[in-house]
């Protein structure tokens, strides 16, 4: 048998989607359901002074009325700030104020616009500029009394967290007479990850527990989400999740289940909740707009002896996944490069703005773009060359992370080696004549994988095929129909057609962390892959005894297990499994995996989640683009990837998922953006105005896949989904400026923006005042102690 | 008010408000939930059907103007039990398919153009796919599957 590790296998699941059958949770409904319509506030900021229920509750068809009552538990990531409604505060247009389930959903919505509501406006906060200036009103009023979930973090009125690094003696090398200093700021809009299955649930309470069907990435997360919010054990709650149509980290977070559940208990009755699109529009959980200030002091050699970071994140009414991202600002604006020293306060920002959220990739994209336009300003200033200024800086084995861990492995050097080859298969820039402007980038970016826990379980059936029972999810990446099952089958050597995925299901798998983060062949993989040599061992136990030899000698192979050397004497494994009928009982194996924690260095980091990185994944990209002078419109010619994989289970896949994360990266880069009106409503409230890369906006990306980095991942994989989106802001403002001969401050890079560069003076940009320039200031908290107590 | 409409070959009255959404009734009438309704205002192209041979959104066609009309949905392009369409195996082929919401209708979209140009170039499916938006594949799988099958044709 071939081997399936490294093959390009179909997916398992593309017929029935091409043939309309793969039923989504949209999809389910067996015409007795209740729909369900929220009351969601038309203001951004005020107080909810009166809430009449009654007109809604008297309506012919309406079976269920709830509101803030009925959901007592506050949720949260990392601190508990968000009701699932409106207790008293208002904090964004949007917001959920009651819900209705009725007959259908057109009495649903006809009942919550009978519900009268009296409230009290207060001046919204749009901007962080606004939230943080001196004296703001505070949005949380009461935040020193919140709960916090996991971690620790400063945090002060508008400011929901704090992360900050503090490495070296960052004054003294500013200081030196034989450093230039170089400064760049950068500002990136809000991305509506806009999977094409909205936000879904259907629930029902059957047997005194929540039974929720929903399409979210992270099953047992709804289930402790939802048992929060509802006052319930987390075993009351039950999540099943189907094939799920995209989720690019919106369905990462809770969100519509504890409103079905509630309303499912309420009525007896099963429930279906599905957001409109344009809902979604006004209340996905966005890749959040940012603001960044970084510095760095190079010697006339090139080395970066200083770096000096300040950034300020919107996470909007509810902190949500920010605080947690925070980390990630660290390791993704100041990763990639050695720093002789370091220090960095990032924030994360309350506004009167819907949450944001994760969305692939999250901080690392804009982060990674404002370093890599920083390091193409210290090549401009300073006369360096932009590929030989990042070979010689970027990270190599043992030197030290922005947190002071030491890296494993020559990764980032070699793929800008690589980069180099590739670019040669390009077509290059073609002419320069046209009266267009052309421009090219190099850019290389760090991202992680967010291990975490995963457990799997594998029942050796008797007819010798395998079931696979996890909690994995799959949004459409391949990883449960392409990637895992490859590699169990490849423990079992068995046809990976006999292996079986179940769906995903919280009362039959045990515990994983999401799909999401890059993380499901790492993690369910490698639990799946354990629970395969788990099912092998017994395997082999049994086999040993049929064949009146010890299992250490024994070989399994081609779906038979056979004496090592001797291949006449062998039994299949469909005969081992169906004697364990009657000798030991069916055979299964159980497997779980979590990360290793790597941890900063004492003192190092204070506010971090993720002190240090336990799987880090490197990228290269490069894009030549043309930019039309009078038009400002950027035409992306040739773009190509350098992926740092650790190992290829299936490259095709692999290409897939590059080819669909370079092209919404291009979207983010060029023409994507969430912005609000005075009342706070988003301006983009469809396709029309939101509009996402179509088919003509994209090229076809040169991929070269970089395999053997360390990787403690089964057979050396690292995640590949995820980081294909990581540079192309980088890669594109990178291209633009080069284009324009001007420095680009800020995405996404509309022709009117490109237009205002080109046609403004050098040094013109983003004015960003209320980012502090001086990092002690920007501190909150006991800026001294954080300097003491830091590594020399 | 009452429609009568075929649908993938049956012939059925439905009762319905007219301004109802074909792509709705086909959903909730029909239970034919390979239809998928994903902008709701025409831009995406997730929901095209047949209408009379015609490739139409159906999130944009008011039940009452079907009346009397033949629709043909995803269901249908290849028998329960029988194989893909050329464009469905082309597309299965490439391993095009990732989440797979905008297939049902870009299929009806591809399966539709083919018919009026057989032998497509690259601009002309890119030129031909404005109206299908995917979220997930990029799109370069998608357009080489379909002048490969326009090649072979």
């Amino acid at each position: 048998m071939q081997s399936a590790i490294g093959a390009n296998y179909p997916r398992r699941d593309a017929e029935d989607k091409l043939r309309g059958r793969v039923k989504f949770t949209i999809d389910h409904d067996s015409g007795q359901m209740l729909h369900v319509a929220l009351l969601r506030s038309e203001v951004p900021s005020g107080r909810l002074i009166a809430l009449d229920l009654e007109p809604a509750r008297r309506m012919l068809g309406v079976r269920g009325v709830i509101s803030a009552p009925d959901a007592p538990g506050i949720y949260g990531v990392m601190v508990a700030d968000h009701p699932l409604f409106v207790v008293d505060e208002i904090r964004y247009t949007g917001e959920p104020i009651a819900a209705v389930a009725a007959d259908s959903l057109e009495i649903a919505q006809a009942a919550v616009a009978a519900i009268r509501v009296e409230i009290e406006e207060f001046a919204p906060l749009f901007t962080m500029a606004e939230a943080v200036a001196p004296g703001a009103r505070e949005l949380h009023p009461g935040w020193r009394d919140y709960e916090m979930l996991a971690g620790e973090g400063e945090r002060d009125g508008n400011i929901s967290w704090q992360s900050t690094v503090v490495r070296g003696d960052v004054d003294g090398e500013f200081a030196r007479d034989d450093v230039t200093i170089v400064e760049t700021l950068y500002r990136a809009g809000r991305q509506n990850q806009t999977p094409f299955e909205p936000r879904a649930v259907v629930a029902s309470y059957e047997g005194g527990r929540f039974v929720i069907t929903t399409s979210t990435q992270f099953p047992w997360s709804v289930r402790s989400g939802v048992a929060r919010v509802v006052g319930v054990q987390p075993s009351d709650v039950r999540v099943i999740v189907p094939t799920v149509g995209g989720g690019f980290g919106l369905k990462f977070e809770m969100s519509l289940e504890p409103f079905a559940a509630l309303l499912a208990r309420e009525t007896g009755r099963s429930v279906k909740f599905v957001n409109s699109r344009q809902e979604e529009q006004q209340t996905a959980l966005c890749r959040e707009n940012a603001e960044i200030r970084i510095r760095s002091a190079v010697t006339a050699t090139g080395e970066i002896v200083g770096r000096e970071g300040i950034m300020m994140m919107d996470c909007g009414a509810y902190s949500g996944e920010q605080p947690f991202l925070c980390s990630m600002v660290t390791h993704t604006l100041f990763g990639s490069y050695k720093l002789g020293s370091a220090r960095l306060v990032s924030q994360s920002v309350y506004t009167s703005t819907p949450p944001t959220g994760a969305f692939r990739a999250c901080c690392g994209t804009y982060c990674v773009a404002a370093l890599e336009r920083h390091t193409d300003e210290i090549c401009a200033r300073m006369g360096f060359d932009r590929w030989e200024f990042r070979r010689q800086n970027v990270l190599g084995d043992g030197d030290l992370g922005p947190t002071g861990d030491t890296f494993k492995g020559d990764v980032l050097g070699p793929m800008l080696d690589r980069m180099v080859e590739l670019r040669k298969r390009s077509t290059g820039i073609r002419s320069h004549h046209d009266g267009l402007l052309y421009g090219t980038s190099i850019t290389v970016g760090t991202w992680f994988i967010f291990v975490g826990p995963s457990a799997a379980t594998i029942n050796l059936n008797p007819d010798g095929t395998a079931t696979l029972i996890t909690a994995g999810v799959e949004i459409g990446s391949g990883s449960t129909m392409q990637a895992i099952p490859q590699i169990v089958a490849d423990v079992l050597q068995i046809p990976i057609g006999n292996v079986t995925v179940r769906e995903a299901d919280t009362d039959s798998a045990g515990y994983d962390g999401g799909a999401g983060g890059g993380r499901s062949t790492v993690s369910l993989g490698a639990a799946s892959a354990d629970a395969a040599v788990d099912v092998k061992r017994k395997v082999l136990e049994l086999a040993a005894d049929m064949l009146e030899v010890d299992a250490v000698d024994l070989v399994l192979e081609n779906g038979r297990v056979f004496v090592d050397g001797v291949p006449s004497v062998s039994v299949s494994i469909q005969e081992v499994a169906a004697l364990a009928q009657h000798t030991t009982g069916p055979i299964a194996g159980t497997g779980a995996f979590t990360g290793i924690g790597n941890r900063a260095v004492a003192g190092c980091a204070a506010g971090h989640y993720i002190g240090a990185l336990d799987l880090p994944v490197f990228a290269v990209h490069e894009a030549d683009v043309s930019v039309d002078p009078d038009t400002g419109h950027v035409t992306v010619i040739d773009y190509r990837v350098v992926q740092d994989v650790g190992r290829a289970i299936n490259p095709r896949a692999v290409y897939g998922q590059i080819q669909g994360g370079v092209t919404q990266g291009l979207g983010y880069a060029l023409h994507e953006e969430i912005t609000f009106d005075d009342h706070g409503r988003v301006r983009q409230q469809g396709f029309e105005t939101y509009r996402i890369p179509l088919s003509g906006d994209t090229v076809p990306v040169l991929v070269d896949l970089f395999e053997g980095a360390p990787s403690f991942g089964p057979l050396g994989v690292k995640g590949a989904g995820e980081v294909p989106i990581l540079n192309v802001a980088a890669a594109i403002s990178c291209a633009v400026a080069d284009a324009i001969g001007r420095p680009v401050f800020e995405i996404p890079l509309t022709p009117e923006r490109v237009l205002s560069l080109i046609h403004e003076r050098p040094g013109a940009g983003v004015d960003l005042p209320h980012v502090q320039t001086d990092w002690r200031t920007a501190v909150i908290g006991d800026v001294e102690e954080l300097l003491r107590v830091a590594p020399r | 008010m009452l429609i009568q409409i075929t649908v993938n070959g049956e012939t059925r009255g439905v009762h319905a408000p007219p301004l109802m959404s074909l792509g709705r009734v086909l959903r909730e009438e029909f239970h034919l939930t390979g239809t998928k309704l994903v902008c709701g205002e025409g831009f995406c192209g997730s929901c095209q059907v047949f209408l009379d041979d015609e490739a139409v959104n159906s999130c944009l066609v008011p039940i009452a103007t079907a009346d009397g009309r033949q629709v043909r949905t995803i269901e249908s392009i290849a028998e329960p039990r029988g194989p893909l369409s050329p464009v469905q195996q082309a597309l299965k082929d490439a391993d095009a398919v990732q989440c797979g919401m905008c297939f049902p209708g870009m299929i009806v979209s591809i399966t539709s153009f083919l018919e009026n140009c057989p032998h497509p170039s690259r601009l002309d499916v890119q030129a031909a796919l404005v109206g299908n938006l995917c979220r997930c594949t990029g799109y370069e799988r998608i357009v080489d599957a379909v002048v490969m099958l326009g090649a072979e044709g």
